[in-house]
């Protein structure tokens, strides 16, 4: 087996992985598993939230190489078949070059649901949210339309706004502002209802669970750099929150 | 009635928020179920005169236990359904009402709030990790056991 292909396989499946919202220790320890079931020596794998690096001894040479992950996004479904596709070759059930092909597919997959799916998703989990956290019927449909507003601006400002924090800052900040819209048209719904379902498709779960993942698995840098990340978004919502309010007053 | 309408709408909204995360077709009522398990325990036990903050962190911890089992059952990763699952326990109107006492100035009001909010934010992850945690035993027993032959 070549020592390249083995590394171009790693290398993707661990990109897979961490830019898909996998966890730090799950790359790292997919990455080796492949390279030591493809039969390589000594094998050391690093992966932070933003690269990765893979070395492994093959026929007395080193091999070493890194790469950067600067964009990431959230699809599951893709940790997962990538996952299936690692345990498949570790047992030994397909081949390398079938792991890679697979790998590839994985990668330029589509996600699995719509775009305008996942905006209504958004929408509904926004207005079951608040209707949780105590909303009357009344404010069933605006809090949805709301929770909408943020999902679908949060997909056009990331069109054109590079930084993560300013993106998420203007979504919240136009979800608010809806908010503050429905309330002045109609008196009779809550304000804070619809505040906080509207703030929930900003919730950094991910980040939150990946987290304390790779914090309990001793992965303390990676650990505390996604606490950053879902802290930096947490400052970023409230902030927009406390203009709303602000303009509330 | 009150049950019944807190259960559809955390099956509801924990199906979204794993829709939203693009989980797999299959895991989707998973999801949902995992959100429905961490609501009940979280509603439930104040009955019995548990504190927000210990229902929150027994709810979570049942979150992650039922992600670790639905997870080998269902031969994905656990993620895919503990992230859905905490959404019903996420203390959105305690976080607004401490940004709303910061707003109008009541500083030490605001302070209270807030902390109260890091406890519940804690008392979730601290559930997680305690569940995560538990499901380990039985691997490390395994391990012993082979140390000692």
């Amino acid at each position: 087996m070549s020592a390249d292909l083995v590394m171009d396989t790693c290398l993707l499946a661990g990109e897979i992985m961490l830019k898909n919202g996998g966890e730090t220790y799950r790359t790292e320890e997919t990455m080796s598993l492949i390279a030591r079931a493809a039969g390589m020596d000594s094998v050391n794998s690093s992966a932070t939230p933003t690269s990765i690096i893979l070395s492994f001894r093959s026929n007395g040479q080193d091999h070493t190489r890194m790469v950067r992950t600067p964009s990431r996004t959230i699809n599951l479904n893709k940790v997962t078949l990538a996952n299936d596709v690692s345990r498949r070759f570790v047992s030994g059930s397909i081949t390398l070059v079938e792991a890679y092909r697979l790998f590839q597919q994985i990668d330029q997959g589509k996600p699995v649901y719509p775009k305008w799916l996942q905006h209504i998703a958004a929408g509904i989990a926004s207005g079951s949210f608040s209707m949780l956290a105590g909303g009357s019927w009344l404010d069933l449909i605006p809090s949805v339309l709301a929770g909408l507003t943020v999902n679908l601006s949060l997909q056009f400002f990331e069109l054109f706004l590079r930084m993560k924090f300013f993106t998420e800052f203007m979504s919240a900040l136009l979800g608010g502002l809806f908010a503050l819209l429905c309330v002045t048209l109609f008196p009779q719904l809550h304000f804070s209802i619809l505040i906080i379902g509207a703030m929930l498709p900003l919730f950094p779960g991910i980040a939150i669970t990946n987290s304390l993942r790779d914090l309990i698995a001793g992965d303390l840098v990676a650990g505390v750099s996604r606490g950053a990340e879902a802290l930096l978004t947490a400052l970023s919502v409230a902030v927009a929150t406390a203009i709303t309010l602000w303009f509330m007053r | 009635m009150l049950l019944l309408k807190g259960l559809g709408l955390s099956l509801l909204s924990s199906m979204a928020w794993g829709l939203l995360f693009n989980v797999p077709v299959r895991t989707l009522l998973a999801c949902g179920f995992a959100g429905v398990t961490g609501w009940l325990i979280y509603f439930i036990l104040p009955h019995f005169g548990a504190e927000v903050i210990l229902s929150t962190f027994a709810a979570a911890t049942s979150v992650s236990v039922l992600s670790q089992i639905l997870s080998i059952w269902l031969r994905v990763p656990s993620t895919n359904f503990s992230v859905a699952g905490i959404i019903p326990l996420v203390p959105g109107s305690l976080a607004y009402k401490a940004m709303l006492a910061f707003v109008n100035g009541e500083y030490m009001n605001g302070i209270t709030l807030a902390m109260q909010t890091a406890m519940v934010a804690g008392a979730i992850a601290s559930g997680l990790i305690l569940g995560i945690s538990v499901l380990t035993i039985w691997r490390g027993a395994r391990h012993a056991r082979k140390r000692a032959h």
